[in-house]
């Protein structure tokens, strides 16, 4: 295993991994008619690093992997963003407040923020996929003076279905920080005045030399995979261009396998990774 | 050291009914009289069968079990005696440690019934059709990694310590029972009776013979792998019955607001293995499934654990609906892996 890929994986194995942490849904925000925002306090707090994940239990139903979506400044609530889109999530849209879920974790590799110091942080993410990167942008406005300038670049199919919508002016106060929208449809009846385009018609707004800095990309595969490419067009380097792969990460520590991808497990080498890294991996964009 | 087998099962018996030095179980492989043997206990009143050929079910179902509750703590406390273990078990245990219990995590259970058993293993003193253990590297016979091995010569076992916990095992089994030495010729009995077995794997499976570096196994072509899965009904046997598949899905068994996971055993040969929810999956055809065991056995697990996935069991083979040879597969692959 690279010694990078090391450095990026906290350790955190050192309990039964298969231990559940009771936690509490305390707040539930509709983000759109697809995603919901459930708000969680857990039994005790549970402290990850931005771009690590959790799997969620719905007592007596499953579970599955979900990328906590708020700052990893905060460890005593965890927001996670979920889309209905299978069967555990299908639950996760009927639950309630005050209902009981269960956390393990956090499993995985974290986006080294340290790297990011000084420098001019893009972040390309569409549909769910912004859940984590809302961790790692709120995770960086924390200290927002410690990075030249953040600009994240977000997709969605519709304006209805854009996500955060409460919080897009609070963060477009920052004079260093660039939140842009892009939608791919605007159907009759729906307003809308930001772009319109696949997300990744964002770039050309993108005044970034992109020889040593960093960008980062999360969303459906399609979107991951073009995105990634347009970066690369765009002049990022390989070992720039951060992913979040989302497989089935069953177990969350690299036993049950299901997520491998040739030589890597999504869940213990990733969900973090550099394109570097898994360019040559089989059916990464799948 | 030597034993007379009518005395090593008496001991047995007595271990389990007096619980000599807390023994809770005695497991080794047992007969149904139709040549072919299973893990039982002695209190069944079955045959034991020690000199054979590996049984129908891998050792992995004592240690690794098929359904099992996630909690340690609620485990009962077991000594088990684990007898007849044969060498390609031995050494997908040795996988399973590496997978199971290692730096960056252990697998509470595993870890649980990997201390408390005592893994007596025993020579091969015939091959089954589907043995291969020659073609990766193997022996039908153990050197190493057991706590005691038993080479049956006659109607003895010659006893070989392994480790400190067969080192004990040997001093308990001397509190009350008589051994002797082990005479010269009786050692080179066992020498030769292992060569004879090892001779006739070799003569088995001379058709599928191959060289052992599998390293460009990813480049060979899919339409390769389509064509040598085509029997293949992707029901996912060979996984279930290989020694050192340990893929699993967790079940929620939570009830009462007390959170309980269950593990079973899954299968990458099953089409919804790797799905995820919305329903992509990375692998939809059965022949990039069937490609991925092959490379689980022969790429990844040697990449991850420094150890073959494969140890030559051939229980896939006797296992498999579509009648297709695990040999047979690797044969063809190799012989394309020179052209890659």
């Amino acid at each position: 295993m690279a010694a990078m890929v090391e450095s990026l994986r906290p350790d955190n194995m050192l309990h039964n991994p298969y231990e559940v942490i009771p936690a509490t849904i305390y707040e539930i925000v509709q983000e759109s008619p697809l995603i919901r925002t459930i708000r969680l306090r857990p039994e005790k707090p549970i402290k990850f690093q931005t771009g690590q994940f959790i799997e969620l239990t719905i007592p007596g139903i499953g579970e599955g992997p979900f990328t906590p979506s708020s700052s990893h400044f905060i460890s005593d609530v965890m927001d996670v963003t979920i889309m209905k889109t299978g069967f555990v999530t299908e639950y996760v849209h009927q639950a309630q407040v005050g209902d009981l879920v269960g956390l393990r974790g956090p499993f995985g590799s974290r986006y080294p923020i340290e790297k990011f110091e000084g420098k001019d942080v893009v972040i390309l993410g569409g549909g769910c996929g912004l859940a984590p990167l809302r961790s790692l942008f709120t995770t960086l406005l924390d200290n927002v003076d410690k990075y030249n300038s953040i600009t994240f670049l977000a997709g969605a199919k519709t304006p209805k279905d854009c996500i955060y919508k409460a919080e897009v002016t609070g963060w477009r106060k920052y004079d260093n920080v660039k939140f842009l929208r892009a939608v791919d449809v605007v159907p009759e009846g729906e307003e809308w005045d930001e772009e319109v385009g696949v997300v990744t018609v964002l770039l050309k707004k993108l005044d970034i030399d992109p020889t040593d800095n960093p960008a980062v990309v999360c969303g459906p595969p399609i979107m991951m995979k073009y995105g990634t490419l347009d970066l690369l067009k765009y002049g990022y380097k390989e070992e720039n261009l951060y992913l979040s792969m989302e497989k089935k990460m069953y177990c969350g520590f690299g036993q049950c396998r299901h997520c491998v991808m040739g030589h890597y497990y999504a869940c213990k080498d990733g969900p973090v990774f550099t394109y570097a890294q898994i360019k040559d991996e089989e059916d990464i964009w799948e | 050291m030597l034993i007379k087998s009518n005395d090593l099962l008496a001991f047995l018996h007595k271990a389990v009914q007096e619980k000599l030095d807390g023994t809770t179980d005695v497991v080794l492989p047992t007969s149904n009289g139709n040549g072919h043997t299973y893990f039982g206990t002695l209190q069944n009143g079955q045959t034991a069968v020690l000199n054979s050929f590996r049984t129908v079910d891998p050792t992995k179902i004592l240690f690794y079990l098929t359904r099992e509750r996630m909690r340690p703590e609620e485990l009962a406390q077991k000594k088990r005696i684990i007898l007849g273990v044969k060498n390609c078990d031995l050494k997908a245990l040795e996988v399973m440690d590496r997978a199971l219990i290692n730096q960056e995590f252990v697998d509470p259970t595993y870890k649980h019934w990997r201390e408390s058993s005592v893994i007596v293993t025993s020579d091969c003193g015939a091959i089954g059709p589907t043995c291969h253990c020659n073609l990766v590297d193997g022996h039908p016979f153990a050197t190493s990694g057991f706590d005691l091995n038993l080479s049956a010569i006659n109607d003895n076992y010659v006893i070989t310590v392994g480790s400190d916990k067969g080192e004990a095992l040997l001093k308990l089994l001397q509190k009350h029972v008589t051994l002797s030495q082990a005479p010269e010729t009786v050692k080179q009995q066992v020498e030769n009776q292992r060569k004879a077995i090892q001779q006739q794997l070799e003569q088995q499976n001379a058709a599928y013979a191959r060289s052992t570096n599998y390293d460009h196994m990813r480049a060979v072509e899919h339409e390769l792998w389509n064509d040598v899965s085509k029997q293949c009904i992707g029901c996912g046997a060979c996984t279930h019955i290989c020694p050192t598949c340990y893929c699993l899905i967790l079940n929620d068994e939570t009830k009462a607001q007390k959170f309980v996971k269950e593990r079973s055993y899954d299968s990458c040969q099953l089409s919804g293995y790797a799905r995820v929810a919305g329903g992509a999956t990375p692998r939809p055809e059965m022949h990039k499934r069937f490609r991925n065991r092959y490379l689980c056995k022969f790429d990844f697990m040697p990449h991850d654990f420094g150890l073959l996935g494969c140890t030559g069991c051939g229980r896939c083979t006797d296992a498999c609906a579509g009648e297709i040879d695990f040999r047979e597969v690797v044969h063809v692959v190799d012989k394309n892996l020179a052209t890659v």
